[in-house]
């Protein structure tokens, strides 16, 4: 067995593609049914998109560019999951992870390069400790981390937006933002005549790191035996506690991380509201992804070059809402969560079968399998 | 107004915050009772103001409006309960998803159906002034002045509690909230009982959703909802699973809100942003356990299939 088959189970490698292949075909399809209805022409909408997200290269750079803050987040999630905790919250996580490199640029905006990697650094730190906080309500008062996480978002939220407002706020400026990031510290564009700058690389040597984690170190084992079975991992002699606080701590420095990136190598200052859901959608992502590094790279690329080609609908195809981006988005995912439910339905119904055949001695039984968004939840 | 201290206006505010606020947490006190989250508070909201204004638009009515915007919420409701209950998918991550759907499909169609119909603002409710009692000091303006969705609103709150605490339903909504397997045994039907209380939460927060839109700008912006339905996730936990906490927890949240729209009439300033985070932050001591233990139902957010 290869070591891919922590992620997935061999025999669903074709269904684990053909399943989010169709959703997101399904979801276009859905999407270009609504334009048509509201009077747009869902194939010019869809090829002004797909230059916009692929045309050239400053618009694969785009896309690239987009991609970054909904990968790392989803790779966090993914992580956590392998754990079975549901981080909620790495919308928060990011915004945090945004302050702390935004301090860092503020205190000290001569240190050039060591800057940039003293403010990612902290970026992951801060993310990490706002997603530990409902690590360790969850090991220490059995509270769920998914309505902490949660909350904690709109904290983080508002704090940033206060200190854009106020302490960090640009005097004489009507633009809530912070002082601009210094030249020296900002993240390097690493192709020529595009935006994409070295977040990108960051991005993926720590997708690389994510599959030597969850699939080849012991840390990943015991974050795996704990999101499998709690009593085994305990008789196994793992602590439990500190490995839930530890996956929800790497979850949240995920997410900081690509909002310290989002800081350095796109917006160049903090500003108000910066995310438009980043850590939301990475949830979706991670879904589409099943939880495969790989997988959820593809879902990543998938939704940034959906943002990167909405550019594309305001210059080629106006008259085309931008929204109906989240509308495919979420839809997609609706289309792979129904599906997913299906397939179960589907294998349920002939384990049934089989074992109602075995019962009457005709032939023999058949695998059991098990359903996939049951292990999810 | 002018005559009015600083407490009334803070009330005044309070209550035309916390109205939508209100509807929306009640809804959700029905359906997590059952044992259903809602993570799609918000896009319930969203879809109530969307389809509210629309049906306020086609009907050249209120109650129409009302009718639409307690339909849409309902319809994302249904999405819900098709994706959980059927398709046995994560309560979490359909909630997630229906957000940034409803987000999604309300721009949309605010650009391309509602944008050149409704840039005249429809009607508003009138105030219906309660003789005697509106003029009580202090909370007579507050809640005895109000229009009438702030009474059925309030009224809401008795009667739920008399549902959830008096009734035979009541009792199986308990039941199938916190042991289903156990309340299917007493002839409890778990799956019809989760729809009903699902469809009702859909109903109240797009009404919640409706009186955003309908009592409150008389339009609808995109996103115009901005978190309201995440605080009033917080709100149901807050007040403990239970009627008149909720009343409760909804009264301190918008005043907190309130207080940050007054405050600044007074010469105080706070910064808005740690008055918005209360709501937040309360709820996470009161999850902590540091306030009083509270206990959500058991078999919240968990699905119950009763063939396996």
């Amino acid at each position: 067995m290869s070591r891919l088959a922590l992620f997935i189970r061999p025999r669903g490698l074709v269904a684990a593609i053909l399943v989010p292949v169709g959703a997101v075909a399904l979801a276009l399809l859905t999407t270009g049914i609504l334009l048509l209805i509201v009077g747009s022409d869902p194939v010019q909408a869809y090829k002004s998109m797909f230059e916009a997200a692929f045309g050239n290269s400053f618009a694969l750079g785009n896309t690239l560019v987009k991609t970054v803050p909904r990968l790392l987040p989803a790779l966090g999630i993914a992580v956590a999951l392998r754990a079975g905790l549901w981080n909620i919250g790495a919308e928060g996580q990011l915004y945090i992870g945004a302050i702390a490199a935004t301090a860092i640029t503020i205190w000290f905006p001569d240190l050039g390069a060591a800057g940039i990697v003293l403010a990612l650094l902290a970026a992951a730190l801060a993310g990490g400790a706002w997603g530990a906080v409902p690590g360790v309500l969850r090991a220490t008062r059995g509270v769920n981390e998914v309505i902490t996480s949660l909350m904690l978002v709109y904290v983080a939220i508002l704090l940033a937006g206060y200190l854009v407002g106020g302490p960090w706020s640009v005097p004489n400026s009507s633009f809530p933002g912070s002082e601009p990031v210094s030249a020296g510290e900002r993240l390097p564009i690493i192709w020529d005549k595009t935006l994409l700058n070295a977040g990108f690389l960051v991005a993926l040597v720590l997708l690389g790191l994510t599959w030597v984690l969850v699939s080849r170190s012991s840390l990943g084992l015991r974050l795996r035996a704990v999101g499998g079975n709690v009593k085994s991992a305990r008789l196994a002699g793992i602590n439990v506690k500190r490995a839930i606080v530890v996956a929800m701590a790497i979850s949240g420095a995920y997410a900081g991380l690509a909002g310290g990136i989002e800081i350095l190598g796109v917006r160049g200052r903090l500003i108000d509201g910066f995310s438009p859901g980043y850590g939301f959608e990475a949830i979706a992502i991670a879904l589409l992804g099943g939880l495969n590094p790989i997988g959820i790279l593809l879902g990543a690329l998938l939704f940034g070059a959906l943002d990167a080609g909405s550019a594309g609908l305001q210059t080629a195809a106006p008259g085309t809402p931008s929204s109906i981006v989240q509308v495919s988005e979420s839809l997609t995912v609706i289309y792979l969560l129904i599906a997913l439910g299906a397939r179960d339905m589907w294998m349920r119904r002939r384990s049934a079968r089989a074992a109602l055949a075995e019962r009457s001695g005709e032939a023999p039984a058949t695998g059991v399998a098990s359903g996939g968004q049951e292990a999810l939840g | 107004m002018g005559s009015h201290g600083f407490v009334t206006l803070l009330l005044v505010s309070a209550v035309s915050v916390g109205t939508p606020l209100l509807y929306t947490a009640l809804g959700e006190l029905i359906s997590e009772t059952t044992g259903v989250i809602n993570i799609e508070l918000e896009g319930m909201m969203l879809c109530g103001a969307f389809f509210g204004i629309l049906g306020a638009y086609w009907t050249h009515g209120v109650v129409g409006g009302f009718v639409c915007a307690a339909l849409g919420g309902a319809l994302l409701a249904a999405l819900h309960g098709v994706i959980c209950f059927v398709f046995r998918a994560n309560q979490v991550v359909s909630g997630v998803i229906l957000n940034i759907f409803a987000l999604g499909i309300t721009s949309f169609l605010l650009s391309t159906v509602l944008a050149e119909r409704v840039s005249k603002s429809i009607t508003h409710l009138a105030d219906i002034k309660i003789p005697l009692l509106s003029s009580i000091p202090a909370i007579g303006p507050a809640f005895f002045d109000q229009d009438v969705m702030v009474y059925v609103a309030l009224l809401s709150v008795p009667a739920i509690w008399w549902l959830l605490n008096r009734t035979s339903l009541g009792l199986a909504m308990k039941a199938a909230g916190e042991r289903p397997q156990a309340a299917e045994s007493l002839g409890v039907d778990v799956g019809r009982t989760r729809w009903l209380a699902l469809l009702a939460c859909g109903c109240l927060a797009g009404i919640g959703g409706g009186q955003l839109a309908i009592a409150g700008i008389g339009f609808f912006t995109e996103n115009m909802t901005a978190g309201i339905g995440y605080i009033a996730l917080a709100a149901v936990i807050f007040g403990r699973w239970r009627a008149f906490g909720v009343l409760g927890a909804v009264l301190l949240f918008a005043i907190a809100d309130a207080f940050q729209i007054r405050a600044a009439g007074l010469g105080v300033h706070i910064p808005y942003q740690f008055l918005a985070m209360l709501p937040y932050l309360v709820t996470l001591v009161a999850l902590a356990g540091l306030l009083r233990r509270s206990n959500p139902p058991s078999a919240l957010a968990v699905n119950y299939h009763p063939n396996d």
